[in-house]
């Protein structure tokens, strides 16, 4: 394996855990903008406060290492997709701040959380359509974003984005929520957009000929996913909605089949970047776990709570 | 994908605009930095003082702090994903000739956010979940990263300024590429030292001119007194330091990129025994004085230089004065604040009103000199992007419409920054501190059991 194939890792695990965290995030900003009761915003504001920002260093971590590891493709794509790029840089400006503004304000002025609600709301679908739809495009061999193949990665980015949020808001519910039917809501949003996705990918796929066992893979992933939603199993869910949902993204990269080798930066470069990865690599995966554990850690104890009571 | 020879930009118009949107948002975003830098670690302070005294003020202090510095850092962080999209929206085609040679930077910067990212989630909801000592603890990673991760972004800036670690083959590609060489390029200690000092400044000064107000209106509560006093003592024992380090940046780039000190200096002609001129003043041979300690001694001048390589020297030499004044001056004020200090001890005298008029200003006036000395660096650097080595048209990107993309970035950021010093504004209300303790409560009850 050639320094340039471990970078193609590398760059590949950064953008599935933006997919399956930061992404997330984006369906749980569709979620605040379609949930009509506060009990559901309330959830998706607590379970996406302390992390949100962690998740998005994870795009910053694909964006860095393209450039660095391939910089013709980085500028490439660049270049060719300035318009889409620079819709999602603004998308996630007006995502973040929005989010943030909305929690210092809790319980402050309505109009002003209405007004960042639906900054919140629509940037966290504008976001990931353009990307989505980018990533479409390239995968498809097409042109331009706005072509058919663009459209329909878009639409389907958004759908993941969506599902995967729903499937953990099912749990963080359950753990944040007095109130059980909050819970049962996150999850009839997750079996609808479970379905829908599904119905979208598969043909999508045959279409745009993604012949790779990846796609029987995320098929398998996601009807056990339906099923694990159905009994209540809110946790094993979520392990197999993220491998239906980065597997439609390992699909796409097989299909794009890029030619990384003459676009990959020096050895000495690489070398460079892994050991500061790996030497990072030793403070922040621990403290990354230590993040998502320690927020997670009350699991349950609302169900005690109201047992007991 | 890989891009064809250079092309050049679209239209002068569309060139234009890519600059200033680089500018634009790059000073939004180095604003909000320094914030970021500098207010963990005010934060982790006010907490640790708390904790040793039981003093409530400490404890308000550093919750307040917290709670701005969870704005901030968040509007810090979506700027700075801007201008990482820009690098390559706006200049692919320094980032696909050079990215290689800076892109260590790049990543060990990245690394350093993850680690502020993930501590900001942990230091900013961990109050009622860790106890207070490991909360304390968990503070300091968020200070020590935002350093690092000022130092590494400006590496690659300082490369900008002094490329090294790279060689260019018949075909203009690099190689012998050597990512360290560039990294620690002879610009580094002195930038990087520089804009560290600087962050320190403008956060400093910016925090305390918010209690400044109160204390002018008479509300002088111990809470305001010290929420003055720790950012604004942190600041003033910078200035006089950063005096010295500002002096080591003008010998440095006397040395390094003479046409940019001619700029800085307005030095017209090569000429002996150059007078130092700044505004209105001119002291006879005081520059050639001050810089080789010779007053006979020759500088040369801008016209010993090919026009086609010469910066806009009027806006090198005026920012470059701004920040001298507003330099000098925050050093004055830092002497003053010394001496306000001492007579309150000596003799109990209260801080005197035009002393707390003057350090309300000190907050702008640092940002405005952060902003004159970066105008002062990228501007003198023109026409380069790469000092000696890639002219700035040659890196554009090439396609047309980018002026649109500067309007849209203009409405936006517009919004944004009055949105935010709305938000900031409101969390000082009184109304308001009612409404985000129910929120602290909130959080701690959302989750906690116990
Ligand atoms: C609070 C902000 C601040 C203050 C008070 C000063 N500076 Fe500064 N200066 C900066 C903030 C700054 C900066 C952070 O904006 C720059 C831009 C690039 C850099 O590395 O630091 C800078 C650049 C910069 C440069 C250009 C370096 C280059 O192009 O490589 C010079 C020569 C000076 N400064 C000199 C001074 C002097 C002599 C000062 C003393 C009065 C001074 N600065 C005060
Ligand atoms: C490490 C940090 C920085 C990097 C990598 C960087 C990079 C760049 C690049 C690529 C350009 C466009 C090309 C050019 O015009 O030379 C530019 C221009 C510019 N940047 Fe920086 N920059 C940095 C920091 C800053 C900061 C913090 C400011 C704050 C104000 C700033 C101010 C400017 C200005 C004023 C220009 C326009 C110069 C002109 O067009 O005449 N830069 N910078
Ligand atoms: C000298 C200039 C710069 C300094 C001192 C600086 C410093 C910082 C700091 C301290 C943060 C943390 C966020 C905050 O505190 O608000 C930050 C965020 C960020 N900066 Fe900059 N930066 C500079 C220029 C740049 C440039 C030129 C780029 C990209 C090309 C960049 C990209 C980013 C990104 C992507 C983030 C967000 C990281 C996250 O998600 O947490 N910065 N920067």
């Amino acid at each position: 394996m050639s320094y340039a194939d471990v970078a193609v890792a590398l760059i590949l695990v950064g953008l599935s855990a933006y997919l399956l965290f930061g992404g997330a995030d984006f369906g749980a900003g569709l979620w605040h903008l379609l949930a009509r009761r506060a009990a559901e915003k309330d959830v998706i504001e607590h379970a996406m406060g302390p992390v949100w920002e962690a998740n998005h260093v994870w795009l910053i971590f694909v964006m860095v290492m393209t450039w660095t590891a391939f910089p013709p493709v980085f500028a490439g794509i660049m270049t060719a997709y300035w318009v889409p790029l620079s819709l999602a840089a603004l998308g996630i400006v007006i995502r973040g701040s929005a989010f943030a503004f909305m929690k210092i304000e809790h319980g402050f002025k309505i109009e002003h959380r209405r007004r960042y609600r639906w900054a919140f709301g629509v940037s966290s679908v504008v976001t990931p359509y353009a990307l989505g739809a980018v990533a479409g495009t390239i995968a498809a061999g097409d042109r331009h974003w706005l072509s058919p193949p663009g459209a329909y990665a878009g639409l389907l980015t958004v759908g993941l984005c969506a599902y995967l949020a729903a499937v953990y808001l099912t749990w963080d519910a359950r753990r944040l929520s007095p109130n059980a039917a909050t819970a049962e809501r996150f999850r009839s949003y997750a079996l609808g957009t479970g379905a829908v996705v599904g119905a979208l990918a598969l043909p999508g796929s045959i279409v745009l000929g993604v012949r790779s066992p990846l796609i029987g893979l995320s098929a398998l992933a996601g009807l056990v996913s339906l099923v694990l939603l159905w009994r209540r199993a809110y946790l094993a869910v979520r392990l197999s909605a993220a491998l239906a949902a980065g597997s439609v993204l390992w699909g796409a990269a097989v299909l794009s089949d890029l030619d990384l080798d003459a676009a990959a930066a020096h050895d000495a470069v690489l070398r460079v970047i892994f050991v500061a990865l790996g030497v990072g690599g030793i403070f922040l995966l621990p403290a990354l776990a230590w993040l998502y554990v320690l927020f997670q850690r009350e699991a349950g104890s609302h169900e005690d709570r109201a047992r007991a009571r | 994908m890989v891009l064809g020879a250079a092309a050049g930009p679209a239209s002068p118009a569309d060139f234009i605009a890519a600059r200033e949107q680089m500018a634009f948002t790059l000073g939004f975003h180095i604003i909000l930095a320094s914030i970021g830098i500098g207010l963990p670690a005010l934060t982790v302070l006010a907490e640790w003082r708390w904790l040793r005294t039981g003093d409530p003020s400490y404890r308000e202090l550093a919750r307040r702090w917290a709670k701005a510095t969870g704005v901030l850092f968040a509007v810090g962080a979506v700027s700075g994903t801007v201008l990482s999209f820009e690098m390559g929206t706006l200049w692919p085609r320094f980032m696909d000739t050079y990215g290689q040679v800076f892109g260590a930077g790049f990543a060990m910067e990245g690394i350093a956010f993850f680690i502020e990212a993930i501590f900001i989630g942990i230091y900013l909801y961990g109050w009622d979940r860790l106890p207070p000592r490991v909360h304390l603890l968990t503070g300091i990673p968020i200070a020590v990263a935002g350093i690092a991760s000022a130092f590494f972004v400006v590496t690659v800036n300082a490369w900008m300024n002094q490329p090294r670690g790279f060689r260019l083959d018949a075909h203009g590609r690099v190689t012998d590429v050597d990512p360290l060489a560039a990294m620690f390029n002879p610009a580094t200690p002195v930038q990087a030292t520089h804009l560290i000092l600087a962050a320190l400044m403008v956060c400093g000064f910016i925090v305390a001119s918010v209690y400044a107000v109160p204390l002018l209106r008479g509300r002088g509560e111990r809470y305001h007194r010290l929420g003055f006093a720790i950012p604004f003592t942190t600041a003033a024992v910078v200035a006089p330091i950063q005096v010295i380090v500002g002096d080591w940046a003008s010998r440095f780039v006397s040395e390094r990129q003479p046409i940019k000190f001619a700029a800085m200096e307005g030095v017209d002609h090569t000429q002996a025994g150059v007078p130092f001129r700044f505004a209105f003043l001119e002291i006879p041979n005081g520059l050639s004085l001050l810089l080789r300690f010779d007053p006979h001694a020759t500088i040369r001048g801008l016209d010993s230089w090919p026009a086609g390589v010469r910066p806009p020297a009027e806006i090198v030499q005026t920012s470059f004065e701004i920040m001298i004044a507003i330099g000098m001056a925050l050093l004055g004020l830092a002497v003053w604040w010394a001496y306000t200090w001492w007579r309150h001890h000596r003799h109990g005298a209260r801080w005197s009103p035009w002393f707390l008029r003057a350090a309300t200003l000190a907050g702008v006036a640092a940002a405005i000199a952060m902003e004159a000395g970066w105008t002062t660096t990228e501007v003198g650097r023109q026409p380069w992007i790469v000092y000696g080595v890639m002219r700035t048209v040659d890196a554009v990107n090439p396609s047309p419409g980018l002026r649109y993309g500067l309007y849209v970035v203009l409405v936006v950021y517009a919004v944004l920054g009055a949105v935010t010093i709305g938000v900031l504004r409101r969390m000082r209300r009184p109304s308001h501190q009612a409404g985000a303790l129910k929120v602290d409560e909130k959080i701690t009850a959302g989750g906690a059991g116990r």
